[in-house]
């Protein structure tokens, strides 16, 4: 029941994730960061059982990050994703398989594009240009369908997620306290709070 | 709901004269939600084979690496290309391998051997391979595809013709499929080379 | 994160966890092509005759319109498959490259018995997980031997023999018509007649007749022995005008033969 969705720009990824954490009927947390950074220009919203997602993106972050400190150089986004979907594919096959939707965000600096990359919990993964996870993906599929454009500027896209919330507030069952909506681009990834939109 | 229409797909291959062609749709879905119209379903094994897997996405994505890193393999071995008939056997004993845990998909392969002769072939998620004169089928629209190119399909057409005949027989059996469509992508393999094609398709 | 190569001897079974939790969340798994089937042999005056008919299918779906059922192990046996396509395919290719080694070891033809024994060894110890049914014929320096091993593994030796889902159709045909010490030429007709009675009769065959005639030193495999479902030529043709399906710009063309780069990308 998490709201997770991002758009991608040519040169921009912009990406949303609710900070609620729910236990059946109960709000347990309202300020719960989803999401995990992993290089300068690479992150990831994670959703899924609550156990699993902060397992996973812990070791996704260390193994990334172990990566950089030996060799001296970050993974690219691509190269990020396809990690990650390796390392799921594996645990899904394991004992303890992790039950965790991703949404994979970069800014590619060898190749001067963004690139937003879609797994989910079976690894099935998909380069897109915009995504989204659960139950309010039935709704903002339809918003994006309508309102993307690949040659969206960031303003556009910040605009486009405010139709979102408009829609997730008058449409879906579940009231998303707050949101953690970052950004990444050229110059890193950062944070933007709902009023800087 | 059968795990092979979680994600939907229609892969269809053809022979003609001196040349094969190899398509497929882009969707990707999870279930009736549609998440990408342009996920890559066919991928180039060599120049002139190509192989597509329809079934489900994640193992679409995991065999194909595999065979990417066997192919590799064979290339530094034996320092030659593999032939599409070599290859659909690789492909046959990888999904063989696990009889009794398959990979939930089901390979169409298609290519010109050596000698510029055409080769297509299909086998089912254990690798049981399916050698056809005519065409290959697979996927969810694989029942429509079968009716299509049943009726479409007639020898020796060239590669002109036989872009016109898959494209037609795939677009007609994806319209009558709920679980895929959204666009598709065609292959013609020629001795001169590789034609692809991005058709337009419905969106819906 | 380099690549492992995994030892290749054996089934593996890492997808079964993974497999076993999608069945659990209410996919219904898929099945594997089976072979409907027909097959048949019989022991004529100077050897044995195999038959089988030609159709695949996977569900009500015929999957391949003229495959082979009648699988090669050695110089002088054939074996026909029924059941699960791959299991048939995969079982008398490896237990034909076990008596390929085994003559080279000896020095001597494989003999009928050695094959079954084989066989029968394999399928028991899959518990009949593998599903091949076979019909196994060949002829050895002990004579002509025509036997049938189950998937289970258990096996019969008799002068005539019918299997798969048409083999009471062909059994008819043979329990009428079949006596010892045939000429070639019934034996063949009468092979010809009961996987026919399969092919019209029971929804799991069809397409066409393969037979082989297996005698000493001697073997003739005739492919599509009779062709009795040929499809009739289509009255008009449905090939489109050149242009019709609209297209986008095109892609460059890939050209080239042996020049494919290593892929090696992310």
């Amino acid at each position: 029941m998490d709201a997770q969705f991002a758009i991608a720009g040519r040169d921009f990824v912009i990406s949303v994730t609710d900070k609620g954490v729910m236990s059946s009927i109960l709000k347990m947390k309202k300020n719960q960061d989803k999401t995990c950074q992993l290089s300068s220009h690479t992150f990831m919203s994670v959703s899924g059982e609550p156990g699993d997602t902060s397992n996973f993106s812990e070791y996704i972050q260390g193994n990334v990050k172990l990566y950089s400190v030996r060799n001296s150089q970050d993974l690219s986004p691509s190269e990020t994703a396809n990690f990650i979907r390796g390392e799921l594919a594996d645990a899904l096959r394991s004992r303890s398989p992790s039950h965790v939707n991703l949404l994979v965000a970069g800014y590619d600096k060898g190749a001067g594009e963004a690139a937003l990359y879609w797994i989910d919990y079976l690894s099935a993964m998909a380069k897109v240009p915009f995504a989204s996870h659960g139950y309010c993906g039935y709704f903002l599929y339809a918003v994006m369908d309508r309102e993307y454009t690949p040659d969206i500027t960031l303003d556009g896209a910040k605009a486009l997620v405010k139709k979102c919330f408009e829609v997730l507030k008058t449409r879906f069952v579940i009231d998303f306290a707050d949101y953690t909506i970052k950004v990444v681009d050229r110059d890193g990834t950062r944070e933007l709070r709902q009023d800087e939109l | 709901m059968s795990i092979m229409q979680y994600n939907g797909s229609a892969i269809v291959a053809m022979a003609g004269k001196d040349c094969v062609a190899i398509a497929a749709d882009k969707r990707l879905g999870q279930r009736a939600l549609t998440v990408d119209t342009d996920f890559q379903k066919v991928f180039p094994i060599t120049d002139r084979t190509y192989v597509g897997l329809p079934g489900l996405a994640t193992d679409v994505k995991t065999l194909y690496d595999r065979f990417r890193m066997r192919v590799n393999l064979y290339k530094h071995r034996e320092e030659r290309t593999i032939e599409p008939k070599t290859f659909s056997h690789l492909v046959s004993h990888m999904l063989y391998e696990r009889r009794f845990g398959p990979y939930f998909v089901e390979p169409i392969i298609a290519g010109l051997d050596k000698n510029d002769k055409p080769y297509i072939c299909g086998m089912d998620l254990i690798g049981c391979l399916d050698f056809a004169k005519d065409f290959i089928v697979g996927g969810t629209a694989s029942d429509n595809l079968y009716g299509m190119c049943e009726s479409l399909w007639e020898p020796d057409l060239g590669p002109n013709d036989l872009f016109e005949t898959i494209s037609q027989a795939l677009l007609a059996a994806v319209d009558r499929d709920a679980l895929s469509g959204w666009g598709a992508v065609v292959h013609i393999i020629t001795p001169e080379g590789v034609i692809t094609r991005d058709i337009k398709g419905r969106m819906d | 994160m380099a690549p492992q190569i995994e030892p290749s001897a054996g089934f593996k079974f890492d997808n079964v966890k993974r497999n076993q939790l999608l069945g659990d969340k209410g996919y219904k798994l898929p099945t594997a092509t089976k072979t409907g089937t027909t097959i048949v042999g019989l022991i004529y005056k100077d050897g044995l005759v195999l038959g089988a008919d030609t159709r695949a299918t996977a569900g009500p779906i015929v999957a391949d319109k003229n495959c082979e059922k009648i699988h090669y192990l050695a110089p002088n046996m054939y074996c026909c498959g029924a059941g699960t396509a791959a299991d048939t395919e995969f079982t008398t290719n490896m237990i034909s490259s076990q008596l390929a080694l085994h003559s080279l070891n000896t020095g001597r033809e494989p003999r009928v018995v050695a094959a079954m024994t084989m066989l029968k060894q394999h399928l028991f110890k899959y518990h009949g997980h593998i599903g091949a049914a076979l019909v196994l014929g060949g002829y050895d320096s002990t004579g002509p031997h025509l036997f049938t091993v189950y998937p289970h593994g258990s096996t019969d030796k008799l002068p005539y023999v019918t299997m798969g889902s048409g083999s009471l159709a062909a059994m008819s045909v043979f329990e009428s018509r079949w006596q010892p010490g045939m000429s070639r030429e019934e034996a063949v007709e009468m092979v010809k007649d009961a996987i026919e009675a399969g092919i019209f009769n029971d929804l799991g065959s069809g397409s066409n007749v393969d037979v082989c005639v297996i005698t000493k030193g001697n073997v003739e495999y005739l492919r599509n022995y009779a062709r009795p479902n040929e499809r009739v030529e289509k009255e008009q043709s449905y090939r489109f005008r050149q242009g019709v399906t609209e297209f986008y710009a095109p892609r460059a063309a890939r050209r080239g033969q042996d020049t494919a780069e290593m892929d090696t990308s992310a």
